[in-house]
């Protein structure tokens, strides 16, 4: 490799690369046009931070290690997003799901789920309505719950960089949960 | 013996709040002995933990799930081109 011909060199791995680093980036973040955005970038910072690279790693472990901070920061800057920050005071979930004394409605207990399949994770159909469920959460609801599974660090960590305590950070999580699992209940477990 | 009981009761709603809350940060001691009498008693937040960790488990391989090397990779051309275009001095 030639560094001192960076635009030759990043060409090169667009080449290689960007298609494995852009079904990556689609796979975690749902979206083909912040997929592509996030490519994009992760290019342009490895073409002016090449000089960084010194070989020491392979160009696609280097690349994919910047797309992922690149992905983590998009999922923060979503979590903050004060458009949508409203809905992380809404406690409306509560009130579909528990009575005037926090305790469950009668109809919606959570009872055992009928579910044989091992593999549910193979099924397309399962798939689809997992995805579906994700995409109703309230827009930082759901950059919470990606952050929380895609980021292998512990809560505090995660709350630091969000700016935000960890009170608020699973009590988010909480609400996002009860949500999904209400929705996956409906959509596909049958108890 | 009745203020103890009062003071280790817990709402369902709270209940699902530390269970979910459990997978972030450890518990206090008395947060863990309150979760568990709950549990005990309630069939219903028992069920709950269970499908909780559930989809804890489902979400945690699905968003892991496609490796570098055995992903069925997309393609997309006109992303390259976007790019390469995009990439100074070339």
């Amino acid at each position: 490799m030639d560094i001192s011909k960076p635009a030759t060199t990043v060409t090169c791995w667009v080449d290689l690369y960007s298609d494995k680093m852009y079904t990556w980036a689609l796979h975690k973040t749902s979206s083909i046009e912040i997929a592509e955005d996030l490519v994009q970038e992760t290019f342009l910072a490895a073409f002016q931070s090449i000089r960084k690279f010194e070989g020491k790693s392979e160009p696609q472990t280097w690349l994919f290690a910047i797309l992922n901070n690149k992905i983590a920061e998009h999922f923060r800057k979503q979590f903050r997003n004060p458009a949508i920050t409203e809905s992380q005071s809404d406690t409306s979930i509560f009130d579909t799901l528990f009575d005037a004394n926090d305790q469950w409605l009668k109809e919606q207990r959570p009872k055992q789920w009928q579910d044989e399949q091992t593999n549910l994770l193979d099924d397309a159909a399962f798939i689809k309505i997992l995805q579906a469920c994700m995409g109703k959460l309230p827009g930082n609801w759901m950059a919470a719950v990606r952050l929380k599974y895609l980021e292998e660090k512990k809560g505090e960590l995660i709350c630091q960089e969000l700016g935000i305590t960890p009170t608020n950070f699973w009590q988010i999580l909480h609400r996002a949960k009860l949500q999904l699992r209400k929705c996956l209940e409906v959509n596909w477990f049958t108890p | 013996m009745k203020k103890l009981m009062y003071y280790l009761m817990l709402s369902c709603k709270k209940a699902t709040e530390l269970i979910e809350k459990r997978t972030l940060v450890k518990l206090s001691f008395k947060e863990k002995v309150q979760l568990r009498m709950h549990k005990s008693m309630c069939d219903a937040c028992t069920a709950y933990e269970m499908q909780s960790g559930k989809i804890d488990e489902l979400l945690h391989k699905h968003i892991h799930n496609v490796s570098v090397d055995n992903a069925a990779t997309l393609n997309n051309e006109a992303l390259k081109e976007t790019i390469i275009n995009n990439i100074p001095n070339n």
